[in-house]
C-alpha cells in the first residue's frame, strides 16, 4: 500500500471515497479524523490511514492526496453470511459454535478463522480424539458475502488399553489403578467416558499418586516418568507409570518450641495428638498445626505463626517434627467482597466466615471458610482468594461464586418390596429463596400407602449456629402384612446446636397421632383390641446427642459416630418413653483395600401407662437386619401367624467390603456380613397364643455384591439364617439402593 | 456442654503502647509501631481506634461479648498524638437498633421465578427408595 | 429512534408464518421483512421480531435497512429480556456506525442491558459496576443526546444501589455486634456515596455503632452532621432520641478538635 510521499501540509476541500459498500463514508471519515477544509499535515493523514487499517473492517486501504481532494479507496472484508460444520459427529453444531469466535453477519477475519479451526481441533483432542483435523473453507456469495464451512475429520477415540506400574512394592498395581482416575478400557466402554487419553488427566494422576504415597509416609516418592505408547491402529494407549517409592518414614520425636515470651510450649505440646512411631503424613502435621492454632485462639494470642521444622534421620527412617511458635506479620482483613451470588443472599455466604472485617488475617481460617462455602452445595465453583488492600498490611478477601441449580422436582414411580408400586411427587430446594434454608414438600401414594410431608431446615436460626428443623408428615397405610389400616401423623419441630468440637445436641417437641381402623376379621385378637381403643394422641419432648468424628477426626482412615436420643411422650391415658441408640465405627485396613464397618442399633418403647399399639412397635425391616421378610421375626400371634411387632429391638451388624478381582471401572465389589439381633417385648396380649415374645437372638450371615451405577449404589444380598425360630420368615435374597450413612 | 471462644479485632499490648509518645508521634509512626487501626472517627483523620473483643458462644444461646478493649489515639490539628485512652466493655451502651431500612429501587425478582428459577435436573434418588 | 408506525402487514399469509415454513425470506425485500419485524414487535412477539431484523442484516447487509434493522434488533432482544444478544447487537451497531445519530441509543441500550439485570441489594453486585461504566460512556461520549440525562438518572440509581449493598453488609455486622466492621462500612457510604439516599441512614447507624462501643464523642459528631444535613429525616428523629436517652446532646461536644470539625461541617463543605 503506497505511503504518502511528499511531506507538506494539505488543505482538502473535498474527499472522494470509493470501494465501500457496507461501511458508510461518515464512518470512514470518523476513522480518518479529517474534516473538510481543515489543513492537515502528512503525519495526520498517515495516522488516519493507519487507523483505517487497524479498524479490521477492510481487506486493503489506499489513501492518495490529488491536488486538494483526498482520494480514499478501500476494499471491504466480506461479511460472513452462513457458518456451517460438516463431518462433526461427537461435537454437535451448537457445542462447536460456542467455541469459535467468528459469527454470522460479522466481518470475515481470516486470522480469526484460523484460530477457530485450531480451537475446534483442541476441543476434539480434549475428548481424546488426537487424530482430529479441521479445514475451514470459504464459499463466495453475491455482493461481497461469503459462507464459512468448517470441515471436520474426527478420527476415532484413543482409549487407554492397560495401565501398568514399575517400581511399586508397597501397593499392588490394582490398588494404584484404583487410586488413579483414568480407568483401563473395559467392557462397559460406551457407558464410561473416563478412559479417554488426556494430558492434563495424566498430570492429575501424577499428583494423585504422589498425594497417595505422601499420606502413607513415603516422603521420597517420585513419579520418574509416564510413558504412553500408542497402539498400532492409534486407537489405544499403553500407559506405563515408572515409580520410585523410597522408604516409608515414621514420626520421630515431636517437640514444641516458642520464640514468644508469653507462650508456654508445654501447654501446646499436650494439645498434640501426633506421637512417635505414627506413620508420617502431611495431613497429620497439617492437623496438628490446626490443633495448635485453635489453641492460640483459646489462649487469646494474636499473630502467632506456627511452623513445622522437619529433620530426617535416614538411619532409623524417622522424621523429627518440631513445631516452632513465632511472631507472625500484623496483617488485617480490610473487606470481604462477595460476587456472583445471583440467587443466594450475601449473608448466607458471609456467615460461613468466622473471621470478621477488621480481624487479623489468618489464611487457615479463610481456607476453612472456603471449604464451608463449597460444602453448602449451592455453587458449582466457589473460589476465595486474598489480595492486598488499601495498605500493605491490609488484605481484601474476594469470594467469587458461580451458582448451580439446587432445586429439584421429582415425579416418579417407585417400587419397594413392602409397599408395591407408588407414585411419588416432591419439590425440594436446598437453597430456598437464596436464604440457605432447605425445604422438601412431598406427596406420594401407592397401592396401599399414601404419604404427605414437609421437611424444613433453617441452618442459622436467629443468625446463630443453631439449626431449626420442622418435620410434618402424614401417612395412611393399608399394608398387607399387618391386617389393619392406619392413619399416622407426626409433627416434630427441633433445634440443633454444637455442644463441643464434634458433638451436637438436638432438642425437639413431638406430637403423634395414630389411628387403626377396618381390621379384617381373622386378624390377631391383640390387633382387634388395639383397634378398638380410641386413636392415640400424644405429645412430648425429646433430645438426641450425637458425636461424629468421621469427617473432622484426625485419622483419615477411621471414624466413629454415636447418637443417643429419647422422646418422653404423654397422651390420652397413655405415657411412654422411646429411646434410640446408634453406634457405628468404620475403618480401612489391609492397605486401605478392605473397609470394615460395625454398627449397633437399639430402640426401646417403655409404657408407664397404657400399652403400645401395632403402628408404634418395631418390625425390623431389611434396613436394620438382613435375611428376613418385613415383620419376619419378633412376637407373633401363632393362631393367625400374624406379626405383632415388638417394643424393643437390638441389632449388631458387622460387614466387610473388598474388591473381588474385577477391573475397578466396573465399580463392582463384594462383601460379607453377619447380623445378630432380636425383636421382642409386648405389653398386653389379651391371652392370645403369642410366640417369641421374649428376647431371643437371630443370627444371619451372607454375602453381598455392591455395584456403583450412574443412578446410584446398588446392593444385592444373599443371606442364610444361622439361628432362627420355627415361624420366622427368612428371605434369602434382596436388592436395595444401599444408602450411604 | 463446652463453651467456644472466638477472638476478634486487635488492640496493641501495653508495652507496645509504651513507645507511643504524646506530642511526638504522628499518624504514620503510630501505624508503623502498632499497626493499622481497626477503625477511625467520622472524619477520617482525627482519631485511631483499635478494637478487640472476645466472644463466647455456648449451646443455643446468642454469642455473648465477654471482653472488649478499645485503645483510642487522638491527634491534634498538627496531626500529632494528643491523648491515648482505653475503653472497656463497661463503657459500651446497649442500643436498640432501628428496624427501618432505606428502600432500594431495584426491581425485585418475582417470587415464582425465585422459587422455580433454580430447579435443576431430575432427582432420581428417592424415586428408587427401596 | 424508529419513526415507523407499525403498519399491519399485508395479509399475505404465505408470508405470515414468517420464513421458516412459508416462502424463503430471500425473495422478500428488506423493507417488507423490516415491516414484518415491526409488526411482530407491535404484536409483542419480540424474539420473533429480533429474528426478522437479524435476517435483514444477513440478506441485505448494505442497505439502509440493515442499519435500522440492527438497532431494532438490539431493541427487540432487549424487549425480550435477552440481554446477551441485545448487548451483542448494540455493540455491533457501535462498531459499524460510530458516527451515526443512533449510536447514542445503541450505547444506551448496552447500558440498560446491565442496568435491568440489577436485582435486589442482597444479591450479586458485579452487574451494577458494569452498568455504571456503560452509563458513564453514554454520558461522556454523547453528552447532548436525548439519552444523556436519563443515563445520568440511571447512573445515580445504580450508584445508590451500590451504596445499598454497603449498607446491607454494614447492617449484617451491626446486628452481630461487630461494631468496628459495621462502622467501617457505614463510613464508606458517608465518605464515597454522599449523594445517595443512604447517607442519612449511614449516619444514624454510625451513631448506633459508636454508642454501642461507648465512643460517645464520635456518636455526637455523627448525630450533629446528621442533624445539620438531614434535619427533617426520620433518621435524625431516631438519632435525637438515642442520644438524649444516653444523656447526650446531638452537637459537637468535647475538646477543640471536635468543635472544629463541626464548624467545618457547618461551613457547608459537606454537600
Amino acid at each position: 500500500t503506497p505511503t504518502v510521499a511528499v511531506a507538506q501540509s494539505f488543505a482538502f476541500n473535498s474527499v472522494e471515497i470509493d470501494g465501500n459498500q457496507r461501511i458508510e463514508d461518515a464512518t470512514i471519515l470518523s476513522y480518518m479524523g479529517i474534516a473538510r477544509g481543515q489543513t492537515v499535515s502528512a503525519a495526520e493523514v498517515n495516522a488516519g490511514f493507519r487507523r483505517l487499517e487497524d479498524s479490521g473492517l477492510f481487506e486493503s486501504v489506499d489513501v492518495q492526496p490529488r491536488g486538494n481532494t483526498l482520494v480514499i479507496n478501500v476494499v471491504e472484508y466480506p461479511t460472513v453470511n452462513r457458518i456451517s460444520f460438516e463431518g462433526n459427529r461427537r461435537l454437535d453444531d451448537d457445542a462447536i459454535s460456542e467455541i469459535i469466535e467468528s459469527q454470522e453477519r460479522r466481518v470475515l477475519n481470516p486470522s480469526q478463522v484460523e484460530r477457530d479451526a485450531a480451537r475446534i481441533a483442541e476441543a476434539y483432542s480434549q475428548q481424546g480424539r488426537l487424530a482430529a483435523r479441521v479445514q475451514p473453507r470459504i464459499i463466495r456469495r453475491s455482493d461481497n458475502r461469503i459462507d464459512l464451512v468448517y470441515e471436520v475429520f474426527e478420527g476415532d477415540v484413543s482409549e487407554i488399553e492397560r495401565i501398568s506400574f514399575v517400581g511399586n512394592q508397597a501397593y499392588s498395581d490394582r490398588r494404584l489403578r484404583g487410586v488413579l482416575e483414568t480407568k483401563q478400557a473395559g467392557l462397559l466402554r460406551r457407558l464410561i467416558r473416563r478412559d479417554t487419553y488426556i494430558e492434563d488427566r495424566i498430570a492429575f494422576d501424577r499428583q494423585v499418586l504422589s498425594d497417595f504415597y505422601a499420606a502413607r509416609g513415603y516422603v521420597d516418592f517420585r513419579v520418574l516418568s509416564v510413558t504412553p505408547e500408542l497402539t498400532r491402529e492409534r486407537n489405544g494407549v499403553f500407559l506405563n507409570f515408572n515409580l520410585e517409592e523410597g522408604q516409608q518414614f515414621h514420626v520421630g520425636n515431636v517437640t514444641v518450641s516458642s520464640e514468644l515470651a508469653n507462650v508456654d510450649p508445654d501447654l501446646f505440646a499436650e494439645a498434640l495428638r501426633i506421637e512417635t512411631g505414627d506413620v508420617y503424613s502431611p495431613t497429620l502435621v497439617e492437623n496438628s498445626i490446626a490443633r495448635l492454632e485453635r489453641l492460640t485462639v483459646q489462649q487469646q494470642l494474636q499473630f502467632v505463626r506456627i511452623e513445622p521444622r522437619i529433620t530426617r534421620n535416614d538411619r532409623d527412617l524417622t522424621l523429627d517434627v518440631e513445631f516452632v511458635l513465632s511472631r507472625g506479620p500484623r496483617v488485617f482483613v480490610e473487606r470481604i467482597d462477595i460476587e456472583g451470588n445471583t440467587t443466594t443472599l450475601d449473608r448466607v455466604i458471609r456467615r460461613e466466615f468466622t473471621v470478621v472485617e477488621g480481624d487479623p488475617f489468618n489464611p487457615r481460617e479463610v481456607r476453612q471458610a472456603a471449604e464451608r462455602i463449597r460444602a453448602l452445595g449451592f455453587f458449582s465453583e466457589a473460589d476465595v482468594d486474598a489480595r492486598e488492600g488499601s495498605s500493605p498490611d491490609q488484605v481484601i478477601v474476594d469470594v467469587d461464586v458461580t451458582e448451580q441449580p439446587t432445586g429439584s422436582i421429582s415425579f416418579g414411580a417407585n417400587y419397594s418390596t413392602s409397599d408395591g408400586v407408588g407414585l411419588v411427587g416432591s419439590f425440594s430446594e436446598r437453597n430456598f429463596l437464596g436464604r440457605g434454608q432447605s425445604l422438601r414438600v412431598s406427596l406420594g401414594n401407592s397401592s396401599n400407602t399414601s404419604t404427605a410431608g414437609i421437611q424444613f431446615v433453617e441452618p442459622a436460626f436467629l443468625g446463630r449456629d443453631l439449626a431449626f428443623g420442622l418435620n410434618l408428615s402424614y401417612s395412611n397405610n393399608t399394608a398387607d402384612y399387618a391386617e389393619y389400616s392406619s392413619n399416622i401423623g407426626i409433627f416434630e419441630p427441633s433445634l440443633t446446636f454444637p455442644v463441643s468440637e464434634n458433638g451436637r445436641l438436638q432438642v425437639r417437641l413431638k406430637a403423634e397421632y395414630g389411628e387403626m381402623y377396618d381390621v379384617d376379621d381373622e386378624a390377631s385378637v391383640i390387633i382387634q383390641n388395639e383397634a378398638d381403643e380410641d386413636a392415640l394422641e400424644a405429645g412430648g419432648a425429646g433430645y438426641t446427642y450425637s458425636y461424629d468424628t468421621r469427617t473432622t477426626g484426625l485419622n483419615p482412615n477411621a471414624g466413629v459416630f454415636l447418637s443417643f436420643g429419647q422422646d418422653f411422650m404423654a397422651g390420652n391415658d397413655v405415657q411412654y418413653v422411646e429411646t434410640n441408640i446408634r453406634a457405628q465405627a468404620q475403618a480401612f485396613v489391609l492397605n486401605e483395600e478392605v473397609e470394615l464397618r460395625a454398627t449397633f442399633e437399639a430402640s426401646n418403647l417403655t409404657f408407664s401407662q397404657g400399652s403400645s399399639r401395632a403402628f408404634q412397635r418395631y418390625y425390623l425391616g431389611s434396613r436394620y437386619m438382613r435375611g428376613f421378610e418385613g415383620g419376619g421375626i419378633g412376637p407373633r400371634d401363632a393362631s393367625e401367624d400374624a406379626a405383632l411387632g415388638g417394643n424393643n429391638f437390638a441389632v449388631a451388624r458387622f460387614e466387610a467390603e473388598f474388591p473381588i478381582g474385577l477391573p475397578e471401572e466396573y465399580g463392582v465389589s463384594g462383601g460379607v456380613f453377619y447380623d445378630i439381633g432380636s425383636l421382642w417385648g409386648l405389653d398386653k396380649t389379651y391371652n392370645a397364643d403369642v410366640r417369641y415374645e421374649d428376647f431371643s437372638l437371630r443370627q444371619v450371615a451372607g454375602v453381598s455384591i455392591f455395584w456403583d451405577t450412574p443412578i446410584g449404589p446398588l446392593r444385592f444380598n444373599w443371606s442364610e439364617p444361622i439361628e432362627r425360630r420355627a415361624q420366622d420368615k427368612p428371605r434369602t435374597f434382596e436388592f436395595t439402593i444401599s444408602a450411604e450413612f | 456442654c463446652v463453651a467456644q471462644y472466638r477472638l476478634h479485632g486487635y488492640t496493641p499490648s501495653d508495652d507496645d503502647l509504651a513507645n507511643i509518645l504524646v506530642g511526638v508521634d504522628t499518624r504514620d509512626t503510630v501505624s508503623e509501631v502498632i499497626g493499622t487501626p481497626t477503625t477511625s472517627g467520622v472524619a477520617r483523620s482525627d482519631a485511631y481506634y483499635y478494637v478487640s473483643k472476645n466472644v463466647r458462644s455456648y449451646g443455643m444461646r446468642e454469642p455473648e461479648i465477654v471482653d472488649r478493649q478499645i485503645v483510642a489515639i487522638r491527634f491534634d490539628d498538627a496531626g500529632v498524638v494528643s491523648n491515648v485512652e482505653r475503653y472497656t466493655l463497661q463503657d459500651g451502651k446497649v442500643v436498640p437498633l432501628s428496624r427501618r431500612v432505606t428502600g432500594n429501587n431495584a426491581n425485585d425478582v418475582p417470587f415464582l421465578t425465585q422459587l422455580f428459577g433454580n430447579v435443576g435436573g431430575l432427582d432420581l434418588s428417592q424415586a428408587f427408595d427401596g | 429512534c424508529s419513526d415507523f408506525s407499525a403498519r399491519p402487514f399485508a395479509n399475505n399469509n404465505s408470508f405470515a408464518e414468517g420464513g421458516q415454513s412459508g416462502e424463503p425470506l430471500e425473495n422478500f425485500t428488506a423493507e417488507e421483512i423490516y415491516a414484518r419485524g415491526e409488526y411482530e414487535l407491535a404484536d409483542n412477539d419480540a424474539d420473533q421480531a429480533a429474528v426478522y431484523f437479524g435476517e435483514i442484516e444477513r440478506l441485505y447487509p448494505y442497505s439502509e435497512w440493515a442499519k435500522r434493522a440492527l438497532i431494532m434488533q438490539a431493541f427487540a432482544y432487549h424487549q425480550d429480556q435477552d440481554y446477551e444478544n441485545s448487548r451483542a447487537a448494540a455493540q455491533r451497531y457501535i462498531d459499524f456506525y460510530p458516527a451515526d445519530e443512533d449510536a447514542a441509543y445503541a450505547q444506551y441500550l448496552l447500558a440498560l442491558s446491565y442496568y435491568d439485570q440489577i436485582d435486589d441489594v442482597g444479591r450479586d453486585q458485579g452487574l451494577t459496576f458494569q452498568a455504571l461504566q456503560a452509563l458513564r460512556t453514554v454520558i461522556e461520549r454523547y453528552p447532548d443526546s436525548e439519552y444523556a440525562e436519563s443515563s445520568i438518572l440511571q447512573f445515580d440509581l445504580a450508584f445508590d444501589h451500590l451504596a445499598g449493598k454497603e449498607m446491607e453488609v454494614g447492617r449484617y455486622y451491626l446486628k452481630r455486634q461487630h461494631y468496628a466492621a459495621a462502622i467501617n462500612r457505614f463510613r464508606v457510604v458517608v465518605a464515597d456515596f454522599q449523594t445517595t439516599t443512604h447517607t442519612a441512614e449511614a449516619l444514624h447507624r454510625l451513631v448506633e455503632s459508636y454508642l454501642s462501643l461507648g465512643l460517645t464523642d464520635e456518636a455526637q459528631t455523627a448525630g450533629a452532621i446528621l442533624g445539620y444535613n438531614y434535619q427533617g429525616s426520620e433518621w435524625y428523629a431516631e438519632t435525637y432520641e438515642l442520644l438524649t436517652n444516653a444523656g447526650l446532646k446531638p452537637e459537637a461536644k468535647g475538646d477543640s478538635w471536635l468543635a472544629k470539625i463541626y464548624r467545618q461541617m457547618i461551613k457547608g463543605q459537606w454537600l
